[in-house]
């Protein structure tokens, strides 16, 4: 077992250091006839928020080269239609489910958590924090988290705010970090003519080219920070698993390569147990 | 059964604007459904079939389409079938209306029902696929922006006295029509004024756009209809035309 929240009162173990990244596998069993969730160590949800979100008007999705610039607008339901939908499935699982929140501000957090009370399906909650998060308004989130509920709490960071935001959540108590959320990127649309200026898109980054400014956060920040760290970004192959634990990563998440290679997660679930010497996965 | 599977490429041939490329596999996609198929990219890209036989299928894709470097015999990874289909048991009449450049996955359902209409719009003649191509049982009717052929408008413009798609609205018991989104408003209203109190699924309406993961994980594919936000992958990519129209 890889105890993601060591100094929580309950703890947060997972069975294998891999799982997905929120908004990449969707809130439950989507991908159930292709993934064997046995191999993952945890559920890492689609990004909820309070009250329902509607998606970002199309185009959503731009290819570069290997890389992907999305942007959603992470569309939900809202809270409630999510753990109505989904709490039985989730206690049906047989592995942590951390719940991926978004919150506008502290009192929104607390609204949330209140609703979580109880949930006995959930296992964590993983904030996720946007760019232009203040250190004050991270530390407003987390203690409103702290203060409401016994949920561990892992802060999912924006990767600008690794160096202002990484230290005083440690030192605040948050349980794990995870390093980072895709960085922003802004491409001109592909349909976009040559002349003036182009219409542009902004979005999330994803892909292999992510990997190396991963592996940069974290030789950084892994030997200042004090919790586990989550590895995130451009992930897309057992070595670059390896790599991200040999760094010091208590974990990894997959992000868009799951939905090329869905079963990736098996894949490198199997082939790190199998260099810790068990085979039984 | 799971939904990781193969097919092996078996040729392809030059089918102007497209070419025609033909795979082996046993899990085959009704018409309207898809496939994930890895051709190397960051993304598995979307195969809807344009002809189903018994152990296959086959699809059009554009000159230079990275399939076009497959060796005979080479095996593609599949993801899918995936999403709801076009529903055309028990139909007499059946009319598909499409753009051409949007027409392959409805070329499935030519010979779907013992009587079809296609309405196929363009914005010329030269990008219309040769009426040879068609079973000589299909009723062609043709719309080109520039009129070189049939009638002259768009899909979007069809609507005077002589409208073919007017016409052949009152005349179906079924339509499936692979257009642009920006169409099945228009196509809605169409349904209503000619039909009195249209079945469910009475018009079908495939929509193409980017479906990245297939399953309803990445929330890419939300379409917006008269229910609120739907995913295509899942939910579609065949809706009822009135789910985007009231
Ligand atoms: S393609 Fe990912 S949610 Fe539809």
């Amino acid at each position: 077992m890889i105890e993601l929240a060591p100094n929580h009162k309950f703890g947060l173990p997972i069975a294998t250091p891999v799982m997905p990244a929120a908004g990449a596998f969707g809130y439950g069993d989507e991908y159930h006839d292709l993934v064997d969730y046995r191999c993952l160590g945890a559920l890492v949800t689609h990004p909820i928020s309070l009250h329902p979100r509607r998606a970002a008007h199309p185009p959503r999705i731009i290819l570069r080269g290997e890389t992907l610039l999305i942007h959603t607008g992470h569309p939900n339901p809202g809270l409630n239609a999510i753990l109505r939908q989904f709490r039985e499935l989730w206690a049906r699982l047989g592995l942590p489910v951390i719940l991926h929140v978004l919150a506008a501000n502290p009192a929104e957090m607390v609204e949330v958590v209140d609703k979580l009370a109880g949930e006995t399906a959930i296992h964590g909650i993983e904030l996720g924090l946007d760019e232009h998060t203040s250190v004050e308004k991270a530390l407003a989130l987390l203690r409103s988290i702290r203060l409401n509920s016994d949920f561990p709490v892992i802060v999912r960071l924006p990767f600008s705010g690794v160096a202002t935001l990484a230290q005083p959540l440690a030192e605040a108590g948050v349980d794990a970090l995870t390093l980072t959320s895709p960085p922003r990127g802004v491409l001109p649309l592909p349909e976009a003519s040559g002349d003036g200026s182009p219409p542009l898109m902004r979005g999330r980054l994803y892909g292999p080219a992510l990997f190396p400014l991963l592996l940069h956060q974290l030789h950084t920040w892994i030997p200042r920070l004090p919790v586990p760290v989550i590895a995130c970004g451009g992930i897309s192959s057992t070595a670059d698993a390896r790599a991200c634990l040999a760094l010091g990563a208590s974990a990894v998440q997959l992000d868009a390569v799951v939905w090329r290679h869905p079963d990736l997660l098996a894949t490198i679930a199997k082939e790190l147990a199998y260099d810790a010497g068990n085979t039984a996965l | 059964m799971s939904k990781h599977t193969t097919a092996i490429f078996c040729e392809a041939h030059p089918e102007p604007p497209f070419w025609r490329v033909q795979f082996e596999t046993l899990n085959l996609p009704r018409p309207g459904c898809f496939l994930l198929a890895d051709f190397g990219g960051p993304l598995r890209e979307v195969l809807f079939p344009a002809g189903l036989s018994a152990g296959g299928f086959s699809v059009l894709v554009p000159p230079g389409h990275p399939v076009q470097r497959l060796l005979p015999g080479e095996t593609v990874d599949l993801l899918g079938p995936f999403g709801r289909g076009f529903q055309t048991e028990q139909v007499e009449r059946l009319l598909l209306v499409a753009e051409a450049h949007l027409l392959p996955p409805l070329l499935p359902l030519l010979e779907a029902a013992p009587m079809v209409t296609l309405v196929l719009a363009a914005p010329t003649r030269a990008l219309l696929p040769p009426a040879r191509r068609f079973p000589p049982s299909v009723e062609l009717h043709l719309i080109t922006q520039d009129g070189s052929v049939g009638y002259a408008g768009t899909l979007e413009t069809c609507h005077g006295a002589d409208s073919p798609l007017l016409e052949a609205v009152q005349w179906a018991d079924r339509i499936c029509a692979s257009c642009d989104s920006a169409f099945y408003p228009k196509l809605a209203r169409i349904v209503r004024q000619q039909r009195l109190n249209p079945p469910a699924n009475f018009a079908q309406a495939l929509i193409q756009i980017a479906m990245p993961c297939g399953v309803g994980a990445c929330e890419v594919c939300r379409v917006q209809t008269v229910n609120g936000e739907r995913r295509a992958c899942t939910d579609g990519p065949v809706f009822d035309v009135l789910d985007f129209g009231l």
